[in-house]
């Protein structure tokens, strides 16, 4: 479990980044939930495992975090983007894209190709 | 910098850490009421949306401790809590603690207190500058090194060659001829009594090579050193300071050498250590004074070796070249002077002299440290081992709570590195006191010992080599706990069995290596120990008790003709021998079992016209008392009597080994020999290194040693001082065999000398016994240590076999249980363990055995009439290693007979 989540941290980060990106301020609870809806079924992850990844984007100031109120009216934490965390998302988007677009290149060649 | 930034914060989060676990927890706790609501709101009931809520955010505490990890700086703070954990762990098993703690110091304290010794006598650098360049010149003959005592100090050159040497190289920035004597010293004044000190002859070139300048005052000049008899002198700093406070006037002081005043002219700091010249020198005359009968720079004196020498070979050459570049020399001085046919040069780096003959037993003692570090390693993975698997349920349950695999092994890691630094620790303290004592224990013969201290640069080797070790063996062991299946060792609940038994069967390889390290050492001791005894029991060919020998010195300025040095030797042997107690006195030049005066001799029958062939042997000067006061038996012929005096024609006594070798055909008694070079050398008469005299051998006596405890004697020729004037000197020794105790005459004996001259010291005085124990005494030495060690490695063993036949039986106990339910009695089950541990001693015995074969040229070299191989000496350790392991095993083994079935399977 644990190594699954290893691989998943920079992702989940990146996905975090973006989510706050286009929503603006959103507490733990909504970020996860719009992950979920996002990715489906295809992406398990438990909810919690949000947390530490957003306290490690905090302190490495991407995102900024308040106090505010939730749909129940109750104290809840509102992380939002600071334009540090929007610089980043950049850079981590374009990184991603690279890569992917590689490892998309990689599974289109065939035996044929290479010889 | 991001990672810069996160730590930083991290750092303030120490503070705020309260506050974020407040924080964490409310920040959850919405999170779980936002889903439930959700859960609500899909028609869920109230109970079941808060279930699905909690699942859905998956385990609590896991993520907290992630979070809590990201938020806090792990050093400061895991670290912090696995130290304090491990502290804990530690206390709480004293047993464990203790063994592990003691093992560790005790490699950590042997290895550090031996290469401290290594790095004292082999490595530390020489106290002079560029000394790589400081060399020694010896001589060789027929390509072999010249030993002239049995020291294993080679012999130099004479002072004559070493000046056509000096003149005549282009590798040498200087080079010096000197030699050490020992001389009757006064300070002046009278409150200090006369004392026999050793001088040192020496050109002012020696400090020069050395480059060793004076504190004040200064070195002697070239004139001064080696022709004129100035009488000059230089001290070293701490004769300055003991008898002279320190004067700053000290310059210009005279002190008494041999009765005669010596002008001070400089001090010289104390630099040059003991073992350089075998002896602390601390007074330094011109090398002119080696010149005793005026002929040293006569070609008559070429063939008077064995003086010392030092060399500084120039910055850009190599110790090779000037080697070659003397070796030219020598070949032509051979080609031109007879005397000098065959004789050769070897140079070696003064380093190089300081270890010498310690070589074979350092190397020894640093093998044997190695393998009590290692055996204390191999104990230490013992126990991690035996106790982490006695700790697989605690390791499953920590598991099963969410401890990570990274965070399990770091923990038990922690705990082994705490265990190494406690370890390291008792191991300096130990270190200390082992180095301490090994500097107090020095025998004389060993001053290399003198300035030895720990090395910290050893000591921080040792523990790191001892962390390594247990973190090596501390990883596999807690990689193997962490790799546990949780659910597995769970289930098994208490009853212990199968997951140990690869660990177990580690626990039994190590234990099976630990013996036969411990094997090794038990057989190096005995090997030595054995040496030592029968090197002491050597039959010297004399009575060796109750011999008292004593050294004085008649100096020339007072009794300048030999007849008088005759007449004082021998009224003060008739002055001991009629001391009551003494049995007998003799006055003599020589005494068993070292001597080092080799005479060349020219007996009819044995023509001789080169180098090699000229007969020669140990040549000794005494009195007519010498045989009976020794003890030697008079095999056919006369002894020296009364009536052979000064007038009468000269005597001799020659030992059946000289008989042997050179009167093999006819008897030797009434022939007449020519002391002194044969005539094809042209050497003058007169020379200072031959008698030149004719003797008549009137006895045979038996052989006796006379080059060492370690070498047959050799052939040795005796003849009396009256007879010999040229060569009787005023060194005189003097040998006493006492009835009583022979320490309670020595009052006695040196008031008789002072009553017939008071300036006059009585020095060197010991026994024979004690000279043969003296001999021993680096081997004693060597003995004592590594016996110390084989006892500790034996000791480690026993704890190593103790701990795993001890566990074994925990584990088996309800397998013996069921055993003994069925019918098997004590004794079985008794024999059961007993031949677990017997099997492991054998194939430890084996091994043992193996490991000294292999290592024999270790121990060769200081082994004296017995083998290295010797197969007494092996099965009688394996014997007793394997008695110690029966006895270590014995008590786990009465536990295991005595299991009571009923309570040992409810117990499961």
């Amino acid at each position: 479990m644990k190594q699954k989540m290893d691989v998943l941290q920079g992702t989940l980060a990146l996905m975090i980044l973006k989510t706050l990106d286009v929503l603006g301020s959103l507490h733990g609870y909504g970020i996860a939930r719009r992950i979920e809806q996002i990715s489906g079924d295809l992406l398990a992850v438990n909810q919690g495992t949000l947390y530490p990844v957003l306290l490690k984007l905090e302190q490495e100031g991407a995102i900024a975090s308040e106090w505010g109120a939730s749909e129940n009216n109750r104290r809840a934490r509102f992380y939002r983007l600071t334009p540090a965390g929007r610089k980043q998302l950049r850079a981590e988007t374009r990184d991603w894209e690279q890569t992917a677009a590689i490892i998309a290149r990689f599974f289109e060649v065939k035996a044929e190709d290479l010889s | 910098m991001r990672s810069l930034r996160r730590f930083l914060t991290r750092l303030g989060n120490l503070a705020a850490n309260r506050q974020h676990e407040e924080r964490l927890k409310e920040e959850i706790e919405e999170h779980l009421a936002l889903q439930t609501s959700e859960n609500l709101r899909a028609g869920l009931p109230p109970a079941e949306a808060r279930r699905q809520a909690m699942l859905k955010f998956g385990a609590m505490e896991a993520i907290k401790e992630d979070v809590r990890a990201e938020g806090r700086v792990l050093f400061f703070d895991t670290a912090m809590r696995d130290i304090r954990y491990a502290l804990r762990m530690l206390r709480k098993n004293p047993g464990f603690t203790m063994v592990g703690v003691l093992t560790l110091a005790l490699g950590i304290g042997a290895d550090t207190a031996i290469f401290s010794v290594v790095e004292t006598v082999l490595f530390r650098p020489l106290p002079f500058t560029g000394s790589d360049q400081i060399v020694r010149v010896e001589s060789t003959k027929d390509g072999a090194p010249i030993n002239p005592n049995g020291s294993g100090r080679l012999g130099g050159p004479s002072a004559m060659d070493m000046r056509d040497f000096a003149q005549s190289n282009h590798s040498f920035e200087n080079m010096a001829v000197y030699d050490i004597w020992r001389k009757n010293v006064s300070f002046g004044g009278q409150e200090t009594e006369p004392d026999q000190m050793w001088v040192g002859l020496v050109p002012g070139a020696y400090f020069q090579i050395l480059d060793v300048k004076p504190v004040i005052g200064r070195l002697f000049t070239p004139d001064e050193s080696v022709l004129c008899k100035c009488y000059i002198a230089a001290i070293s700093a701490q004769l300055w300071n003991t008898r002279y406070g320190g004067d700053p006037a000290i310059l210009g002081r005279k002190i008494n050498i041999n009765d005669e005043p010596y002008t001070i002219v400089a001090v010289m700091p104390d630099v040059i250590p003991e073992w350089m010249e075998s002896r602390a020198v601390q007074i330094w005359t011109p090398f002119a004074f080696a010149d005793a009968e005026g002929d040293m720079w006569t070609e008559a004196s070429r063939g008077g070796g064995g003086f010392s020498s030092l060399a500084r070979v120039k910055p850009d050459v190599s110790i090779e070249q000037a080697q070659a570049d003397l070796a030219t020399i020598a070949a032509r001085l051979a080609a031109a002077h007879p005397i000098d046919r065959g004789i050769g040069v070897a140079l070696e780096k003064l380093s190089e002299t300081r270890a010498h003959d310690l070589r074979p037993m350092l190397f020894l003692l640093m093998g044997a440290v190695s393998l009590i570090l290692l055996i204390a390693c191999v104990n230490l993975a013992n126990l991690l081992l035996a106790r982490n698997s006695a700790r697989e349920q605690e390791l499953a349950m920590r598991a099963a709570l969410g401890a990570g695999r990274g965070r399990l092994v770091a923990q038990l890691l922690v705990e082994t590195l705490l265990l190494s630094l406690i370890g390291g620790g008792v191991g300096l303290v130990l270190a200390r006191i082992g180095v301490t004592s090994l500097a107090r224990m020095h025998p004389d013969n060993l001053p290399q010992l003198a300035s030895i201290g720990v090395d910290w640069r050893v000591l921080i080797f040792t523990v790191v080599v001892s962390l390594i070790t247990s973190l090596f063996f501390g990883l596999g062991p807690a990689l193997t706990a962490a790799r546990l299946d949780a659910v597995n060792t769970l289930k098994l609940g208490s009853r212990s069995g199968t997951a140990g038994s690869r660990a177990r069967r580690m626990r039994n390889v190590l234990v099976v290596v630990e013996m036969a390290m411990s094997l090794m050492l038990l057989v190096g001791a005995s090997l030595l120990v054995q040496s030592i005894l029968r090197l002491e029991r050597q039959q010297l060919g004399i009575r060796q008790d109750h011999l008292l020998t004593g050294h004085f010195y008649l100096p020339g300025v007072r009794y300048p003709d030999r007849g008088a040095i005759t007449r004082f030797s021998d009224r003060f042997a008739d002055k001991v021998r009629a001391l009551p107690g003494v049995l007998e006195a003799s006055v003599t030049t020589i005494y068993p079992p070292n001597y080092n005066w080799t005479q060349m001799l020219d007996i009819p029958g044995h023509p001789a016209t080169r180098m090699q062939d000229v007969p020669s042997a140990k040549f000794g000067l005494t009195d007519a008392h010498f045989l009976r006061t020794l003890g030697i038996p008079l095999i056919r012929g006369r002894d020296f009597a009364a009536s052979d005096s000064a007038t009468s024609p000269p005597v001799a006594l020659i030992t059946q080994a000289l008989e042997r070798k050179y009167f093999s055909a006819e008897d030797p008694i009434g022939q007449r020999i020519h002391i002194g070079p044969p005539q094809f050398l042209h050497i003058p008469p007169g020379a200072n290194i031959t008698d030149s005299a004719d003797v008549t051998i009137i006895g045979v006596i038996g052989d006796f040693r006379n080059n060492g405890l370690a070498s047959p004697p050799e052939p040795q020729i005796i003849v009396l001082y009256s007879q010999h004037p040229l060569v009787n000197y005023g060194f005189k020794d003097i040998v006493i065999r006492t009835a009583w105790s022979p320490r309670l005459l020595l009052p006695e004996i040196t008031s008789q000398l002072h009553a017939m001259d008071g300036e006059m010291p009585f020095a060197q005085v010991r026994t024979i016994d004690e000279i043969v124990e003296q001999q021993t005494g680096s081997q004693r030495f060597t003995t004592l240590l590594l016996g110390l060690f084989a006892a500790a490695g034996l000791v480690l063993a026993a704890v190593g076999i103790y701990g795993v036949v001890s566990f074994l039986v925990a584990q088996r106990r309800r397998e013996l249980a069921v055993r003994v339910a069925v019918g098997a009695s004590a004794g079985n089950v008794l024999w059961l363990v007993l031949k677990e541990g017997l099997q492991m001693a054998a194939l430890g015995a084996s091994m043992g055995l193996i490991g000294v074969w292999a290592t024999q040229k270790l121990i060769n070299g200081l082994l004296f009439g017995i083998s290295p191989l010797d197969p007494l000496t092996f099965a009688g350790s394996a014997l007793f290693l394997v008695a110690v392991v029966m006895a270590a095993c014995w008590a786990p083994a009465w536990r295991a007979a005595r299991v009571d079935p009923c309570m040992a399977l409810r117990a499961e």
